[in-house]
């Protein structure tokens, strides 16, 4: 098991530069790759964005959160009733006529989105980092549930059970590299101020923490904000990726997918956020393609539905068994020569 | 009985004993003494199977008995009572006594002890159905004891049986002790408080920061120049205060 | 009348959630584990009823009782002891992934899409009592959950591994220190919480008629908030929770305005948040109760 280790010494803008080229070289090379496999790129790219967001806040906190998926959904919605045409809205939905009138382009609507799931963040962090324990992690849960049950309910704004259809498809490989690189040196620049610092001390012990000065409420709820703006961002990407949203998108299944991504790279460190999402991705792709099927010697072998998650619970709990702080634990990847822990 | 040889225990990068040697015969009431973070508790802990060694060992009848988990330690005559006494608090004092014998599984036998702790203890006998919760201090502390006999243990660790007790009690739980030595038990007994420790024991440790600093026969421990200088560290002593 | 009606109707969802919160409250006692794998003992269990239709009635019961007992024993050998000395969020996470591979390895067998069974559906009918519309199933769910509690509260007084389980959850060092053995509480509680959760499935099964393989997920959800209501690691605690929570669920079904009615658990889980802000240790525990 990995010492817990003080606050590394690096700069963390290095890592985020060093990381953003790395994903650079893929996207200039997954340029090459054919339409489908191009989109599994994009995919991991906008994983990447919200699992930033998670490091953002459980990363520097070390208390996990269930709910963020939920800020995906509202950074989602948003932009899909900001975007889509108003007629389009008129049959489907039954929004007040301003809402319903409104259309916006992406590049305006997702900004919108995303400072509205801040504000969220922003309302809901008020009361909820107040909580202390097992307790917080419980009441991010009780959101998610809540956003869903909403969402899947709420037919004049969401659409209810039916899906949301219309949504301009606007993120594209290199969309989806700008902005985790963008959702990186945002978690780079938070990790390098004082908040970041702080919260990271208050990690091991809240009762340390908050004996050394610390606002843990405070802190948490900055770095909560940041986080499920972030996250939003890439549900904002993700919306306009996929060009429809269901409730059923955002809720236990992608929890279960980011936090494990998240887990498996090491929450403690962005580098490792960037491993979590590349291991997950590419074992959900080559599974996806077991399961589609492939000849051989002139039979199609396929293997049933299922594998892939199978296969990412076997990984998500081999390393909570061998190394409970992931693939990266706190190791940052750095600029030669500055090497520090 | 108990034979300790070089025992290392690290938390995390804190060195908690750094190379310990302790022998422990059969029927002896030895102490270990010493300020407060010197180890002592640490050593009892490890000797029982909760917190894990780095390097040394620790025979008990003879047999290397590091790394065997805490409930093998005590099905092989092992009690430990340790500080804050950690009776189960929502359980009856019965059940809590029970609980000593879990290891044992003749009916009869585990009866008749019973009858002997509340014979020691008559005040648990008046308790017996009521809440452990909610006896005092010092009838918990008989309360651990009396539940640590119930294995019929070989060797008994103590972990400052007399903290936060009222004199009178400190007495009635050291008669305790005195009288258990006299049926062939063997005591391993930690203390902050030297006077009452070394008039127990028959051999004292002094430790200090982790180590060793002093060993003797407790009459001839009591009162020297080395002795005061191991326990308070050299050149400290402030002779107004009790060292308890 | 309605009021009565609605009473019986909160009673009898309340104990069929409060044996879902026994089961997750027991494991959490014993060994610090939110247990979301809990959900798909439920669901396992429906399924095994679902693979043996047209079998007589008991013995389907029991076959599902059987699979899911050994199964919660599994989970806890497999997955759970290797990670003992973990951490309770890390446990979560890794029960998280128990829950996930579970769902899929059903999914693969059995298919995505809820099936039909035909369990007890002769328990579906109603009799008229005094008035009143009681269907047989919610008169049978009270009494069985009433047998089971009557049953746990004996085991665990009167047995000897009882009476260490309830030493172990107060205190397990203290219990291993005086010979409790810690693989064999945990292994008893993990049974117990098998045999409790496949009469969850059998409820399910007999009340919904389908099964699918994500059928655990809202009771498990359901008896977490029950259990964390009654006060995580205290039995008394999580029945109560959840009886509660089946008449929270009640009332707001019965209650709320017509055009809010399908909210309903999005209700019932603000009100969980408000809980945990008035009273994070649940209603059972004090505060000052966390484990050295």
């Amino acid at each position: 098991m990995a010492e817990p280790s003080t606050p590394v010494a690096h700069n963390p803008l290095h890592t985020a530069l060093l990381l953003a080229l790395i994903l650079l070289v893929v996207a200039a090379i997954a340029g090459f790759f054919p339409p489908a496999l191009q989109r599994t790129v994009t995919q991991a790219m906008i994983m990447l964005v919200v699992v930033t967001g998670l490091y953002t806040f459980c990363g520097n906190s070390g208390v996990f959160s269930f709910g963020h998926i939920a800020f995906m959904a509202i950074g989602g919605y948003t932009s899909a009733i900001l975007t889509i045409l108003p007629g389009k809205k008129e049959v489907a939905l039954d929004l007040p006529v301003w809402l319903e009138q409104i259309q916006l382009p992406v590049s305006v609507a997702g900004p919108v989105a995303v400072l509205f799931a801040g504000l969220v963040a922003l309302l809901v962090g008020l009361v909820f980092m107040r909580l202390r324990g097992i307790a917080l992690p419980m009441a991010t849960f009780a959101m998610l549930v809540i956003v869903y049950v909403v969402a899947l309910n709420w037919q004049a704004v969401t659409g209810g059970r039916q899906a949301l259809v219309g949504l301009p498809r606007t993120t594209g490989l290199w969309t989806g590299f700008g902005f985790a690189a963008l959702g990186l040196f945002v978690a780079a620049l938070y990790d390098r101020t004082r908040h970041g610092l702080a919260l990271r001390c208050s990690r091991e012990s809240e009762v340390a923490a908050a004996a050394t000065g610390i606002d843990l409420e405070r802190e948490r709820l900055i770095a909560f904000v940041v986080s499920a703006m972030i996250v939003a961002a890439g549900g904002v990407l993700f919306a306009h990726f996929l060009g429809t949203m269901t409730a059923n998108t955002f809720y236990l299944d992608l929890t279960f997918v980011t936090l494990t991504m998240l887990v498996v790279g090491g929450m403690r460190s962005l580098t490792g956020a960037c491993a979590g999402v590349a291991l997950v991705s590419v074992v959900s792709e080559v599974f996806r393609s077991i399961e589609r099927g492939f000849s051989l010697g002139g039979t199609t072998i396929a293997a049933p539905p299922g594998l892939q998650e199978i296969v990412l619970a076997l990984i998500l709990l081999v390393i909570l068994l061998l190394r409970p702080h992931g693939l990266a634990g706190d190791w940052e990847l750095t600029l030669p020569g500055r090497s520090q822990r | 009985m108990l034979a300790i040889e070089k025992l290392q225990v690290n938390y995390g990068s804190i060195t908690a004993l750094r190379g310990v040697d302790i022998t422990v015969a059969k029927g002896e009431i030895v102490a270990v003494i010493g300020p407060n973070g010197a180890g002592k508790s640490t050593l009892l802990l490890t000797i029982a199977g909760v917190v894990k060694a780095k390097a040394g060992s620790v025979k008990f009848d003879s047999r290397p008995i590091l790394g065997l988990a805490p409930e093998k330690l005590a099905a092989s005559g092992l009690a430990l009572v340790p500080e804050g006494r950690h009776i189960f608090g929502s359980l009856s004092v019965a059940e809590n006594i029970a609980l000593g014998a879990t290891p044992r599984s003749d009916r009869d036998g585990i009866a008749a002890d019973t009858d002997k702790v509340l014979g020691m203890f008559p005040v648990l006998r008046d308790r017996y159905r009521q809440r452990a919760g909610n006896l005092s201090g010092g009838e918990q502390q008989m309360l651990a004891i009396g539940r640590a006999l119930l294995s019929r243990p070989k060797l008994l660790l103590l972990d400052e049986p007399s903290l936060g007790l009222a004199p009178l009690i400190v007495k009635q739980v050291y008669d305790a002790i005195y009288a258990l030595r006299e049926q062939g038990l063997t005591v391993l007994v930690v203390e902050q408080s030297v006077n009452r420790a070394l008039n127990a024991a028959d051999r004292a440790y002094v430790m200090s920061g982790g180590a060793i600093a002093m060993v003797g026969r407790s009459s001839e421990l009591q009162g020297t120049a080395e002795f005061d200088a191991a326990y308070f560290g050299a050149g400290q002593r402030d002779p107004g205060r009790s060292p308890a | 009348m309605i009021v009565v009606q609605n009473l019986i109707d909160a009673i009898s969802l309340g104990s069929v959630y409060a044996l879902a919160a026994l089961g997750i409250g027991l494991i959490f006692s014993i060994m610090r584990l939110i247990n979301f794998a809990h959900g798909e003992l439920i669901m396992v269990g429906g399924f095994v009823i679902y693979a043996l239709a047209g079998n007589p009635m008991l013995v389907m019961a029991l076959s599902a009782i059987i699979v899911v007992t050994i199964l919660a024993l599994g989970m806890e050998r497999l997955a759970f002891r290797p990670l003992r000395k973990a951490s309770p969020p890390t446990l979560l996470i890794a029960s998280f992934a128990v829950s996930y591979f579970v769902q899929h390895v059903i999914l693969m067998i059995f298919g995505s899409r809820p099936m039909g069974v035909d369990f007890l559906s002769v328990l579906g009918e109603s009799f008229e009592f005094a008035g009143l519309r009681v269907p047989r199933l919610q008169c049978i769910a009270i009494v069985v959950t009433l047998a089971l509690m009557v049953g746990l509260v004996v085991f665990f007084r009167a047995s000897r591994i009882g009476v260490q389980m309830r030493a172990a959850a107060e205190d397990f060092t203290m219990a291993r220190l005086l010979g409790v053995k810690a693989d064999r509480v945990i292994a008893v509680a993990f049974a117990l919480s098998g045999i409790l959760a496949s009469f969850v499935s059998l409820y399910l099964v007999a009340q919904t008629g389908t099964v699918s393989y994500k059928m655990g997920v809202n009771m498990v959800l359901i008896a977490f908030v029950a259990s964390v209501i009654g006060g995580m690691g205290s039995l008394t605690g999580a029945a109560l929770g959840g009886f509660i929570v089946g008449i929270v669920s009640v009332s707001l079904q019965a209650y709320l305005p017509e055009e809010l009615r399908p909210y309903r658990d999005a209700f019932v889980f603000l009100l969980f948040i408000a809980f945990l802000l008035w009273r994070p240790q649940g209603l059972l525990v004090r505060r000052a109760s966390e484990r050295v």
